[in-house]
C-alpha cells in the first residue's frame, strides 16, 4: 500500500534520566549499542523533514542528559522543523535555557509527578519537584510556550483539582493530564498504578469542570484510563501513519513502545537504511498499517478507521499477538483479561500506596555522556 | 463556544510559539503549534499572512480589493476565520 506522509518525530535521544518515575514507557531492558552521534542524529532529522515531518519532539530519557542538544534543536529549525522539548527540567539552568532558546526552541512540555513536593519526590526518586517549579518560572521568562503534563495515577490522582491548580499557578498554556499508559515500566508496576473505578469517576468529573472553567485559558487534554473504557485508544492515529519514532540507538519505530512491547517485530535502524525507505518499505511500519491486517471483530467494525483497532503494544502485551484486536475494547475476545485486572483492584481494599512499585533504574551498559 | 467578537481596530497577530509555514510537500501554509499542525485553505492562508500588525478593518479592505468583492461580505468569512484561530489560541488580538 501506498505510504502516507508523517507529521511528527519523536527523537528519543537517550534513556539516561535522572528520575526514577515507577511509570515510565521505556524499556525495562535496553541492549548495549552506541548512542546515535550529533551527526548521526543530525541527517535522521534532515531525512524526516524531506519525508514530510513538520514537527519533532526531544524526548528520552531525559533529553537534556545530551551536551548536544542546542546542535540538534539548531538543525531541525535549519530543516524547517517545529521543535518541542519534552523534559523533566533537572539539568535545565539559565545557560542551557538560553542555548537552547538561540537554538531556535519553539515550546517546553514539562513534567510534574504532583503539585506536592514530597509526594512529587517520592513518586520521581529523586529530588526534582523545587527544581521544576524554578525551571517552570524561568521557561516563563524566557517567553517560551509551556505544556505541562502529568502522569496520572492510583498514588497521585485524588490531587487532580491542587495539580490543575499548579498548571494555572505557573501559567502554563497547555495541560496534559494523562492517565498512565501500561507499558514498559508502568506495566511492571501496574498493580501500583492502576487506580479504582471510584478514583477514575471522581478524576473526571474535576477534569471536564475544570476544562469548560479554564476555557480560552489553559487547554486541558484529559488523556482517558484506557482500562475503564469500553473502546480502544485511536494509537496514534493508525500505525505508521502520522508518528515515527527514532530511539537513542536508533531504531526506527512505528510507536515508541513496540520495541519492548512485540519482541516478534524487526525494526530497521538509521544506520542501515535511510528514513524513507524504512517509513515507506520496510516490514514493521507495514505490518498494521491500513485495515487489511485486521481480524475480527475490527474487519467489519464501522469503527475500524476511528480507532484503528486501538493499540497493537497492548494487545501484544495483554493478548501475546499484537495482530489481534486491543483487549480494551468491549467486542475483543479478549476483554476479560482487561476486566479480571479491574475486578482484582475493585474487590479489594488496594495495598497500601506506593513502596509496592519498583523505581525506573537507567540503563547501565549505555556508553557515557556525549 | 462563542468566539469574541473582534473590533474592526483589532490587531490579529499570530499567538506565541505559533509559526506560518509553507509546507514543502503540499506548497500549502500550515500553522504549526506545539503538538499540532493545522493546515490553511487558500482563504485563511491569505487571511493569516495579512495578520501583521494590520488592524482588522485594513486586512478586510485589502482582501476585499484584491478578491474585488463586497468588504461586508467578506467581513463575516474573514471574522468567522480569524474567530476560530483565536479560539484555538493560535492568534491573539493586540
Amino acid at each position: 500500500m501506498t505510504a502516507p506522509r508523517p507529521y511528527a518525530l519523536l527523537a528519543e535521544i537517550t534513556y539516561k534520566c535522572p528520575l526514577h518515575c515507577p511509570y515510565c514507557s521505556n524499556p525495562t531492558q535496553t541492549g548495549n549499542d552506541q548512542e546515535l552521534t550529533t551527526d548521526e542524529w543530525t541527517r535522521v532529522i534532515r531525512e524526516a523533514a524531506a519525508l514530510g515531518v513538520l514537527q519533532v519532539g526531544f524526548s528520552g530519557g531525559e533529553p537534556l542528559a545530551r551536551r548536544d542538544l542546542p546542535d540538534l534543536v539548531r538543525a531541525a529549525r535549519e530543516a524547517n522543523l517545529y521543535t518541542n522539548l519534552i523534559t523533566s527540567a533537572v539539568g535545565l539552568d539559565n545557560e542551557r535555557l538560553g542555548a537552547l532558546r538561540n537554538a531556535g526552541l519553539d515550546s517546553v512540555q514539562l513534567s510534574f509527578q504532583s503539585d506536592k513536593t514530597d509526594l512529587a519526590d517520592e513518586i520521581a526518586g529523586a529530588r526534582a519537584h523545587q527544581h521544576k517549579l524554578d525551571a517552570a518560572a524561568k521557561i516563563r521568562a524566557a517567553g517560551i510556550p509551556l505544556s505541562l503534563n502529568f502522569v496520572i495515577h492510583r498514588r497521585n490522582i485524588d490531587r487532580l483539582a491542587q495539580m490543575i491548580a499548579l498548571a494555572e499557578s505557573l501559567q502554563a498554556e497547555r495541560v496534559e493530564l494523562a492517565n498512565v499508559q501500561f507499558y514498559g515500566w508502568a506495566f511492571l508496576n501496574r498493580a501500583a498504578l492502576l487506580p479504582t473505578g471510584e478514583q477514575v469517576v471522581r478524576a473526571r468529573e474535576i477534569a471536564t469542570a475544570a476544562k469548560a472553567r479554564l476555557a480560552g485559558k489553559i487547554d486541558i487534554f484529559y488523556v482517558l484510563p484506557d482500562y475503564y473504557e469500553k473502546r480502544p485508544k485511536p494509537c496514534l492515529s493508525g500505525w505508521g501513519q502520522r508518528y515515527v519514532t527514532v530511539n537513542p540507538i536508533g531504531d526506527v519505530l512505528p510507536c515508541p513502545t513496540a520495541s519492548s512491547a512485540i519482541p516478534d517485530l524487526r525494526f530497521e535502524n538509521v544506520r542501515e537504511r535511510d528514513l524513507d525507505w524504512i517509513w515507506r518499505e520496510s516490514e514493521s511500519f507495514n505490518r498494521f498499517r491500513g485495515t487489511e491486517w485486521m481480524p475480527e471483530p475490527c474487519q467489519s467494525c464501522p469503527q475500524r478507521e476511528i480507532d484503528f483497532g486501538g493499540c497493537r503494544c497492548q494487545a501484544a502485551l495483554l493478548t501475546g499477538n499484537a495482530a489481534n484486536t486491543d483487549p480494551v475494547c468491549e467486542l475483543s475476545p479478549n476483554r476479560a483479561s482487561v476486566d479480571a485486572v479491574l475486578r482484582d483492584l475493585n474487590s479489594s481494599t488496594p495495598k497500601a500506596f506506593g513502596a509496592d512499585w519498583i523505581y525506573r533504574m537507567n540503563p547501565k551498559t549505555l556508553p557515557g555522556l556525549v | 463556544m462563542q468566539a469574541p467578537a473582534i473590533a474592526g481596530t483589532a490587531q490579529p497577530k499570530l499567538a506565541r510559539g505559533v509559526r506560518l509555514q509553507t509546507d514543502s510537500k503540499t506548497g500549502n501554509s500550515v500553522l504549526l503549534f506545539p503538538e499540532g499542525v493545522l493546515e490553511l485553505n487558500e482563504t485563511a492562508q491569505d487571511i493569516v499572512s495579512r495578520c501583521d500588525g494590520r488592524t482588522m478593518g485594513e486586512i478586510v479592505r485589502t482582501l476585499a480589493e484584491e478578491y474585488d468583492v463586497d468588504p461586508k461580505m467578506l467581513g463575516a468569512d474573514v471574522r468567522e476565520t480569524l474567530g476560530d484561530l483565536l479560539r484555538r489560541k493560535l492568534i491573539e488580538l493586540v
